[in-house]
């Protein structure tokens, strides 16, 4: 029987409990879905350097993978990690696309798991990220945080800034990526 | 640590790039696009050749199926789309082909692949506009002047739930 379902107040995307069934929700509850997580899967589609156009649809099709979902959900208690890991898929397939990757086989995406990673998409532990980025050396620090700040911006655009060459900027992005990993996984 | 979560939470941490008004007012409007009751289709890889409009391509592939051709099965329903875009404009069209022996308006001419019954609509959403079409007699439907995007394609038979394709994403 359907009841009206309120995620309660939650910290992490995995913590998510919604206590009825996805199907159950009405619009209060989505609303409020998308007020708890609209700028999580935002800021993940952004991630993946598209303009502004394709990562609302990404975010879109998120929402509209969940539409088509809603019955077939069978973790409803993890459900901001399910969107945030259903951006991240459309954003992903879009990237792709734009780069003109050819999808195999239809390119509908079949069900996806929540994955457990996307709870470190959240504005206090990104806090705690910038932290260790602003101690990590050149470029590592200019070049993470262009990425960050202008993930629109060009390879070229970037060597200019930077002074580096353009085809160090990926494999050098790379490095310094796993630096600050590396960082991350140190004791605070 | 996924790359591309790291920095979605430093730019959460940033707030330099607010969610526009406009992706959260679609995000709410989302809700009104369930379909309470329906059945979800499962998409079909078409094996044969594509674009085979001389025909003489796999039987069970429609003649003048083109290359953009996506098709969407449920037990004793089929839809076949084909979204394009046209002078920025989506345009979509395609058939609904009830299986042969499926229970349809059971008219006695209709032939040993069956056609639509009496009634039955396809409703061709999208994020911000749905149109609806009556089928003709072979299934056959098209709809122009929708905006590009997201897109679904819902059959509605009297009497039965409502069959929807995948949402699907077109954008030039």
């Amino acid at each position: 029987m359907c009841s009206r379902s309120v995620p309660p107040s939650m910290r992490e995307v995995t913590s998510m409990t919604v206590e009825k069934s996805l199907g159950c929700l009405d619009q209060a509850a989505w609303e409020d879905l998308v007020a708890r997580f609209g700028a999580r899967m935002w800021a993940v589609a952004r991630a993946f350097g598209l303009n502004h156009t394709d990562a609302a649809d990404a975010v879109q099709g998120a929402w509209l993978r969940m539409v088509e979902n809603l019955d077939g959900i069978r973790d409803p208690e993890r459900i901001g990690a399910w969107l945030v890991t259903t951006t991240r898929h459309e954003a992903l397939r879009l990237s792709r696309g734009r780069r003109g990757e050819v999808a195999s086989g239809h390119d509908l995406p079949d069900a996806v798991l929540p994955d457990p990673a996307a709870a470190i998409v959240d504005a206090d532990f990104g806090r705690h990220v910038w932290e260790r980025l602003d101690t990590l050396g050149e470029p590592c620090r200019s070049l993470l945080r262009m990425s960050v700040l202008r993930p629109e911006a060009t390879y070229a655009q970037i060597a200019i800034r930077l002074d580096i060459s353009p085809g160090s900027i990926g494999p050098t992005r790379a490095r310094c990526m796993s630096r600050l990993r590396g960082l991350l996984e140190e004791p605070a | 640590m996924r790359d591309e979560y790291l920095l979605a939470a430093l730019r959460m941490a940033a707030g330099a790039d607010p969610v526009p008004g406009r992706v959260s007012a679609d995000a709410r409007a989302a809700f009104h696009l369930r379909l309470p009751g329906g059945i979800v289709a499962t998409p079909v890889e078409i094996s044969g050749p594509r674009g085979a409009r001389s025909g003489g391509g796999a039987p069970d592939i429609p003649e003048d199926e083109g290359p953009g051709v996506r098709r969407f099965a449920v037990t004793g329903l089929t839809i076949d789309v084909e979204a394009v875009v046209a002078d920025g404009r989506l345009e979509v069209a395609g058939q609904v082909s009830p299986a042969s022996g499926a229970e349809t308006d059971a008219r006695p001419d209709s032939g040993p692949s069956a056609e639509p019954g009496t009634g039955w609509q396809v409703e061709i959403r999208t994020s911000h506009l749905s149109k609806t079409r009556d089928l003709s007699e072979n299934g056959r439907f098209a709809v122009g002047g929708l905006p590009t995007g997201w897109v679904s394609v819902v059959c509605h038979r009297p009497g039965e739930p409502p069959v929807s394709t995948r949402w699907m994403h077109v954008r030039p």
